[in-house]
């Protein structure tokens, strides 16, 4: 089942009563809200993800809910909880829906050392994928967005998960969190594109999510390879340019953006050398969108030959 | 004053032109050059004097002792001993060539 397959009204009620159990990637998570703002973002934005039965295993039991207490009749907040504790202070409700998918990338980046996690978008076509591990305002959304709607399928917006076993990079394809410009960016390049409602004046900017394509969703257990390493950055009017980089550049780049290297020690050492011994690494200067993924078609292309 | 490998076992991997080395005692990542890594490849076996040092990357490198920067080496061995990579001691009985 997906949550598709639920009414609306099914879908508040599972919020306020049993929980939604739903998985993203390897993610099985349940979610509590009281909110019915909560629940009218989410359901059309979360309608293709698989549903999950109230007797399975779960990683995060969250929620987002009105404050506990008198407050919730004084103010209308949100409050993110993990496991019934409150990290973050209270957002205003109307943020409720970016508030519980920053409160999921929290739970995934603190929690999840199982493994080897690099703040990295990654997308993948014919097995082989693209990662672009980059710091926040480098328009890694935006490229991996755009490149998902041009014909590749998505692995993560925001994580890349390496399988300490063998490498492979684990799909978690979860909504996109578009910022201010990359908005209407993406609106013009992709009309057809699935975009939930603005949020204004968010902690940062106004947000928009995207939807995955269904095909990205549904293939969600399937791992890929990393074939190429590209660091992103966006610089408005500066002309394309893919230049390659050399290897101890590319593992300090990755290692630095990784969420728990330190965790995983000699793990984490093993795994980024195997990758970047494999990967061809670039950086990747754009500021139009066709022409950065005409560069990374004709990589992938020239690797076909 | 000699040299003294302080981080047992460490794992190395060359990328280009640079020196990878995971020091597992301290979990630390280090990227070294080829003057650092050759001061710590040559302590490897046991203490060394700076000066045996300096010899024995001349001959790795295939070069007359006169030729390597003693400068350059210097400051690489303080930076090595700043990062927990190497011991710098007065009195240790030093390894012989």
């Amino acid at each position: 089942m997906i949550v598709a397959d639920l009414t609306p009204d099914e879908f508040a009620e599972r919020l306020t009563t049993i929980g939604l159990g739903i998985r993203f990637g390897p993610f099985k998570l349940r979610i509590h809200s009281n909110l019915p703002t909560f629940a009218r973002v989410a359901y059309p934005l979360y309608a293709p993800y698989p549903l999950l039965s109230v007797d399975h295993l779960l990683d995060f039991h969250i929620q987002i809910s009105s404050p506990p207490g008198l407050r919730r009749w004084l103010r209308r907040q949100a409050c993110f909880a993990l496991d019934g504790h409150f990290p973050f202070a209270p957002y205003t409700v109307e943020h409720a829906f970016p508030a519980l998918e920053w409160g999921i990338n929290w739970c995934i980046a603190t929690r999840a050392h199982h493994l080897l996690l690099l703040h990295a978008a990654g997308v993948e076509r014919d097995g082989r994928a693209i990662l672009f591990p980059a710091s926040p305002g480098d328009g890694k959304s935006t490229l991996c967005t755009a490149l998902i709607h041009s014909g590749w399928r998505l692995l993560s917006d925001e994580f890349g998960l390496v399988l300490p076993e063998d490498g492979r990079l684990l799909p978690v394809p979860r909504v996109i969190p578009l910022k201010n410009e990359s908005i209407d960016v993406i609106r013009r390049f992709r009309p057809e594109a699935v975009i939930g409602p603005s949020f204004l004046n968010t902690r940062k900017g106004t947000v928009a999510h995207v939807q995955p394509p269904i095909d990205s969703i549904r293939r969600a257990r399937e791992p890929a390879w990393a074939r190429w390493l590209v660091f992103p950055r966006w610089v408005a009017d500066a002309p394309l340019s893919l230049q390659p980089i050399t290897k101890s550049q590319a593992f300090l780049m990755v290692a630095s953006n990784a969420f728990n290297y330190d965790v995983l020690d000699e793990t984490s050492f093993r795994l980024i050398n195997a990758m970047v011994r494999t990967c061809d690494c670039f950086t990747l200067v754009y500021s139009r969108l066709e022409e950065a993924i005409s560069a990374l078609d004709q990589l992938d292309r020239v690797d076909h030959v | 004053m000699v040299l003294l490998p302080a981080g047992k076992a460490l794992i190395w991997q060359k990328l280009d032109e640079h020196f990878i080395v995971y020091q597992p005692s301290s979990a630390e990542t280090h990227i070294l050059n080829e003057t650092s890594a050759l001061i710590l490849a040559s302590i490897e076996l046991g203490p060394r004097s700076i000066h045996s040092a300096l010899e024995w990357a001349a001959m790795r490198l295939g070069v007359p002792t006169n030729d390597l920067d003693i400068e350059e080496f210097s400051a690489a061995m303080v930076r090595l001993d700043e990062l927990g990579l190497v011991d710098c001691q007065d009195d240790v009985m030093v390894v012989s060539e």
